[in-house]
């Protein structure tokens, strides 16, 4: 049985890689840009103007892609912006 | 004016006067109860799943499995789904992030009310002025989502609201929420 189970997770993991997930973050119109900003800074570790740069394109296009990677990953992150309060989803990159 | 937060050399210096504390420590805590409401609707779900009939066990285990939003749309804004198209991709994310986040909202709320009711000058370390800042988010998504702000033109009129003054029913909520904003703007600056 064991060595079974264990074939078939090495299949599901190989599919993994080939199939990047994406971290959405959405405008709303309560979280101000000074916030949204900060966030992207302290929990992405991203540079001043990366953050900047995500934050208005959050603010003028409605939403931006602000991270990849697999699909944990990607649940993680979208769990740490909703603990922020920021309105973020994730799904498969298309 | 004075800046209603500061960085100093010992943390963040709380300079809202003693009203204002006491009135962000009772939002705090409003916002902690309708979380804490919604975890009782939930649990309120599995604990029936002992007692129930069998005929309602499968609609208590549908629940569990494929668990909805919150039915308060201001909690529902809190606990937001993790994917907007895919149900089954947010019921997944629900059921495994929910309840860790709904606990880690309500500590941080906790934490930051708690240091708030401290007698002054009050005196915010790093992980308390975090938690303040994330409560106050949160305090503002509930107030906004009771003001029906759903665009940024929303936001907008609301100063509006708060310019006609006490004719429209509104403008203490508004008002309010504007003060919170202003507070949060100051927060984020002493952080940085």
């Amino acid at each position: 049985m064991a060595p079974a189970e264990l074939e078939k997770a090495d299949v599901e993991e190989q599919a993994v890689p080939d199939v990047p997930w994406i971290t959405i973050v959405w405008n709303d119109p309560v979280n101000l840009m000074s916030y949204v900003t900060y966030v992207f800074e302290s929990y992405f570790g991203y540079p001043r103007a990366k953050a900047e740069k995500l934050m208005m394109d959050v603010h003028r296009k409605g939403r931006a892609v602000v991270s990849q990677g697999s699909r944990d990953e990607m649940e993680r992150d979208t769990e740490a912006m909703h603990e922020f309060g920021l309105w973020a989803t994730f799904q498969k990159d298309t | 004016m004075s800046r209603p937060f500061r960085r100093t050399r010992g943390g963040v210096l709380v300079q809202l006067d003693a009203h204002e504390r006491a009135l962000l420590g009772r939002l705090l805590d409003d916002v902690d109860g309708l979380l804490a409401a919604d975890a009782d609707e939930r649990d309120g779900v599995s604990s029936n799943a002992s007692a129930s009939l069998d005929d309602d066990l499968m609609a208590v285990l549908e629940a569990q499995l494929t668990p909805r939003p919150p039915s308060d749309p201001a909690v529902a804004r809190l606990l937001p789904d993790g994917n907007r198209e895919d149900p089954e991709l947010a019921a997944g994310y629900r059921r495994l992030s929910e309840h860790g986040l709904r606990e880690r909202k309500r500590a941080a709320l906790g934490r930051a009310s708690s240091a708030l009711r401290r007698p002054a000058p009050v005196l915010l370390d790093t992980s308390e002025a975090l938690a303040l800042l994330k409560g106050l988010t949160d305090v503002r998504l509930v107030l906004g989502e009771r003001l029906g702000l759903r665009t940024d033109e929303d936001a907008e009129l609301l100063h509006d609201v708060v310019a006609a003054g006490p004719a429209d029913p509104l403008a203490a909520a508004a008002a309010l929420y504007d003060a919170l904003t202003w507070w949060q703007e100051s927060l984020v600056s002493a952080l940085r």
